[in-house]
């Protein structure tokens, strides 16, 4: 928007300040994106030149050797926690949308001791936990370093995201759906299966891949949990259980030089299984939105993003 | 027969039998317990199968691995599963059960073995420790004493040439590079022995102000690093000019390829002794005869002629009590393997880490020990 | 027994109705689970949504009665001194009101907490800018075919595992910022009270700034997407009438947009700030640890966080069990820590929330 007033001092000023603005905001972003860039390009050279495919399927020798149960215990993890923390999450999440009896104040539900307790476990940090896994399932129940507890903690962290999504999933299906099942007869049970938790579950199913990113992240909760090990044991409990953050945070300092990509090549495994996790919870929900309903016969460009399950946001504060 | 008499002689009778019964079964079950344990002729039970879990110090940690190959190649049935992750770690998931064997450098403090008393150190192998410093220019082995140690990781003396530095190496050319004294940041049983020598060789000084230990409170000296582990010792001196850290014998091979040197230290008799296999094995033979039945006794510097001052039994931190009459079986095996002479202590283990065999008495006094293992 | 399908003795008995009986077993397991499906989802939920405050509650109350001891001898001493060490371990063992520990034994924190919130100062005071400044380029001035990439790309970096964020920054930034940036600041800074602790010596990149710059680098996303979501939610008019006005960006932003955005943005770093207090891996990894309060900024340092995780498998060696006590009472402090920023978070956005929209009103 060019002045055409006579440019005089406190204009130039301005106009400087908007210059300076407009770069700083630029820079800021540069300032970012120029680090997380040198990130994954440098987990990439440390990785790549030394890369071998048989480290997928190859097992930890004290030599060096494959990292193929890392890999499987990392999965292992991830899958209990889907079952662990996504069931009791999921139903924590119906429980704060669909069946808490409606608060006074209307509009945001940001009350109530359950949410709060929520939120709060949510930003505990995870080395504390670990140490309430340590002292009370490891040694306490005498457990010993295994899977059980590991799961158990791992799924603590996560249940408050899932069940924020959920809630936030839930709270954005119209309530025209829900006032449609009970006028057909539906009952409760099968109104909130069939069709609630239908179109609710993109966005639940995204925030269940969001968790199971954090899960896999995670280092300190389970060294005291877990422990390491180099191989899959065959029990849950009083067996030591591998998994691929352990590798990443010892093996780059360890004597043994082929452990050294193996840390590297660990990273690259850990940053690729989050792309993936990403890269899957997007398509899921632009699957969804192409669909849904308020997305048709609308103006591609100017209109405000439709209503559909929530974007993907990995950056849900945690720790 | 009168009735009252049938009644005392049935008395007596029963009296006799339940007490001959009573003899015979604890007989029985006395032979049997302690003729559960026997050792073949090769010295080396068994195992039951299965996996043996072990970590604890860095420094034990290479031989370990050489060793916990071996020993799968001649019992394919049982695998042991290494880590290093320091002595303290050793002796804490030892203590609570968590893993099969620790390994430590340094033995048992009384309060824990007063809290565990089926806790015990077993030695298993003498093992050293060496100072090392990354001086641009300097690769011979400088003379450092224990007095000088002492006040370097004090922070009292801050450049390498000063001159408590240079009076004791007149041959060779010290720049004024500032000293960084590298520690681990990990309860480690280094610490422990490093901190052993400074306090017995400057007793009024570390030994009174600071003393011995796992972790001790270092003493603020300028630019002071923590590092994990031997190996972080190893990679953090390479990339800190005028480092000086102590690093386990073990890792000689790494400290040399780093471009790191290491010193010629202090022993009681005054004189500067390399670590060689001589310096150690002449250390360790002085306290054969002291070394009491449990193994706890420090080798640091002893008074011995041309004995290297900083030299330790390796310790294997198992408890008698284990959850399985299997479990401790593979444990007994895999320690009775590893202190036989045929077979882990053998030179061909022990000299790719610089390591010593056991003297024989220790190993008879290790191998009652390993037999305690129920 | 009553009739089928209405009150007893109304309708004539149907043939059908006597020879009924009851329904065969599928209808009425069928029958049974719809009957209960609800009881079931409302019990079921119930007990899912309590179950995140009875972890909290387990988890206070574990630490709390593991640090029972150690909080009656260490007293207020933990919290303002200086010292730390086990005593002597392989010594005398001392009872203190009837807790028995080491002779010589004391735990003071002031370096462990004072290192948690330095870096987390640190990281929030270098985040928080940069967060809101990528935030405006992205939503105001770049075409969607730009910023909806690069947001992908700050969501990828939230999801970097931070031991790999921290192993980077050991073996690759670190060193990189030791030799290049850190010594252009230490040469050039002034000894004036504050930019004292930016002169030499510089170290070799495990320190206190180090580990500041990273833990922004992991607060970043958080702070810049939450942001970002606010900036869109800003209707238009009160920003075009401003321009309209003849206010130049950066006045509507200072303006209009900022006071708009503020208590979400404020909710966005307290967030942030949560994150950075209980980072542990990457600070283990780039802090050095060191257990003392650092001379200057480049020095190496520790946290509680990186002290429970390095201390913790080692404290068992002290047989009294009072290190292991005394690290819960530090997770403890920490626990705390966190718990009232969160709930400090909560009460500042309720606020200011109430103050009433600005400019326009919606």
């Amino acid at each position: 928007m060019t002045t055409t007033l006579a440019a005089g001092p406190s204009t130039r000023r301005r106009r400087i300040s908007t210059i300076t603005w407009r770069v700083l905001t630029y820079v800021a972003l540069a300032l970012i994106m120029a680090p997380a860039a040198w990130l994954l390009i440098s987990v990439l050279a440390h990785a790549v030149p030394h890369w071998q495919w048989n480290v997928l399927w190859t097992t930890l020798t004290p030599s060096g050797g494959g990292l193929r149960d890392q890999i499987l215990g990392t999965l292992i993890l991830m899958l209990g926690v889907f079952i662990v923390a996504g069931s009791i999450g999921v139903l924590a999440g119906i429980h704060l949308a669909e069946l808490a009896r409606p608060r006074k104040r209307s509009g945001k539900a940001s009350g109530g001791p359950l949410r709060t307790a929520s939120d709060i476990l949510a930003g505990f940090p995870s080395i504390v936990l670990g140490y309430v896994g340590y002292t009370a399932l490891v040694v306490g129940l005498h457990w010993g370093f295994s899977l059980l507890p590991a799961v158990i903690i791992l799924s603590i962290m996560v249940i408050p995201y899932i069940a924020k999504t959920t809630e936030t999933a839930l709270r954005q299906v119209p309530t025209g759906y829900r006032e449609g099942a009970e006028a057909l007869g539906m009952s409760m049970g099968y109104g909130l299966r069939k069709v609630v938790l239908k179109s609710a579950l993109p966005g639940i199913v995204t925030g269940l891949l969001l968790a199971l990113a954090i899960a896999c992240g995670e280092t300190a909760p389970l060294i005291y949990t877990a422990g390491f090990s180099p191989t899959l044991p065959h029990s849950l409990t009083h067996a030591q259980f591998p998994y691929l953050t352990y590798v990443v945070f010892q093996y780059y300092n360890a004597p043994e030089t082929q452990y050294h990509y193996l840390a590297f090549d660990a990273a690259l495994i850990l940053v690729v299984i989050v792309l993936l996790l990403l890269v899957a919870s997007r398509i899921i929900v632009s699957r969804t939105q192409r669909h849904s309903e308020s997305a048709r016969g609308t103006l591609r460009q100017r209109r405000p993003r439709p209503a559909g399950p929530p974007e993907p946001d990995l950056t849900l504060p945690r720790r | 027969m009168k009735p009252l008499m049938r009644a005392a002689r049935l008395r007596r009778g029963a009296i006799v039998t339940a007490v001959a019964g009573l003899a015979l079964s604890s007989v029985v079950i006395g032979t049997a317990a302690s003729a559960s344990i026997k050792l073949p002729g090769s010295g080396v039970e068994t195992p039951s199968g299965g996996t043996v879990t072990e970590t604890g110090s860095t420094l034990l940690y290479p031989l370990f691995n050489l060793w916990a190959g071996a020993y799968n190649t001649k019992f394919s049935s049982t695998t042991i599963q290494t880590a290093g992750t320091g002595s303290g770690t050793g002796i804490s998931e030892a203590e609570n059960g968590t893993i099969d064997i620790g390994a430590s450098d340094a033995y048992l403090s009384p309060s824990v073995v007063s809290a565990n008393p089926d806790l015990k150190n077993i030695p298993v192998a003498i093992s050293a420790q060496m100072v090392a410093y990354n001086i641009p220019g300097v690769l011979s082995h400088l003379k450092l004493s224990g007095k000088v140690l002492s006040e370097i990781y004090q922070g009292q003396i801050t450049k390498w040439n000063a001159s408590q530095i240079t009076s004791a190496n007149p041959g060779v050319t010290l720049p004024a590079t500032p000293i960084v004294t590298l520690h681990r940041s990990d309860s480690s049983g280094d610490t422990f022995l490093f901190t052993q020598y400074l306090s017995k060789a400057d007793p009024s000084g570390w030994g009174a102000k600071i003393g011995f230990n796992t972790t001790v409170p270092w003493p603020a000296a300028p630019g002071a690093l923590g590092e994990t582990g031997n190996s972080g010792m190893v990679s953090g001196c390479k990339a800190t000019p005028g480092c000086i850290a102590y690093i386990g014998i073990s890792y000689l091979t790494q400290t040399l390829q780093a471009g790191l040197a290491y010193a010629a230290l202090g022993n009681t008799k005054g004189q500067f002794v390399v670590p060689t296999q001589a310096s150690i094995a002449a250390e360790a033979a002085g306290f054969v005869k002291k070394t009491p039945a449990n193994g706890t006794i420090s080798l640091i510097y002893g008074n011995i002629d041309n004995g290297y001052p900083i030299v330790n039994y390796e310790y294997a931190i198992v408890s008698d009590n284990q959850s399985s009459s299997s479990t401790a079986k593979n444990v007994r095996s895999v320690l009775e393997w590893a202190i036989s002479p045929k077979y882990g202590n053998s030179t061909s283990y022990l000299s790719q880490v610089n390591f010593q065999p056991l003297p024989s008495k220790v190993e008879a006094q290790s191998v009652k020990q390993i037999l305690g293992i129920k | 027994m009553t009739a089928v399908g209405g009150v007893a003795g109304r309708l004539p008995a149907t043939p059908q109705a006597e020879s009924i009986g009851k329904p065969p077993l599928p209808k009425r397991a069928a029958a049974f689970f719809r009957n209960n499906e609800e009881h079931a989802w409302r019990w079921s939920a119930r007990v899912a949504v309590v179950l995140p405050l009875a972890a909290l509650v387990f988890a206070v109350t574990v630490l709390a009665l593991k640090a029972w001891p150690a909080i009656r001898v260490n007293g207020w001493y933990f919290l303002y001194g200086r010292n730390w060490t086990e005593g002597s371990g392989y010594g005398a063992v001392v009872h203190t009101d009837g807790v028995a520990h080491p002779m010589g034994s004391q735990y003071g924190a002031l370096a462990i907490l004072w290192g948690t919130l330095a870096s987390s100062l640190i990281a929030i005071v270098i985040a928080l800018p940069l967060s809101i400044g990528a935030a405006f380029a992205l939503t105001e001035r770049l075409p969607g075919w730009i910023s909806r990439p690069l947001g992908l790309a700050i969501e990828i970096l939230a999801g970097i595992p931070s031991v790999v964020i921290g192993l980077w920054g050991i073996l690759t930034f670190g060193p990189w910022l030791a030799h290049n940036v850190y010594p252009i600041i230490a040469d050039h800074a002034p000894n004036v009270p504050v930019l004292r602790y930016f002169r030499n010596p510089v170290g070799g990149g495990e320190g206190l700034l180090s580990a500041g710059i990273v833990l922004s680098l992991m607060i970043v996303p958080i702070i810049t997407s939450t942001t970002r979501d606010l900036f869109l939610q800003v209707p238009p008019l009160p920003k075009e009438g401003a321009s309209a006005l003849g206010m130049t960006d950066w006045e509507v932003a200072n303006k209009v947009t900022l006071p708009w955005v503020r208590s979400g943005i404020i909710g966005a770093t307290v967030l942030g700030l949560g994150r950075a207090l209980g980072e542990t891996i990457a600070i283990v990894m780039i802090g050095g640890a060191a257990l003392r309060i650092p001379i200057n900024i480049y020095q190496p340092f520790t946290t509680v966080a990186a002290t429970i995780l390095t201390q913790l498998d080692g404290a068992f060696t002290d047989g009294t069990g009072f290190a292991v006590a005394t690290l819960a009472e530090l997770a403890l402090v920490l626990a705390v820590i966190s718990v009232g920023v969160n709930l400090a978070a909560r009460v500042i956005i309720t606020r200011t929330n109430r103050i009433g929209a600005p400019v326009g009103g919606a």
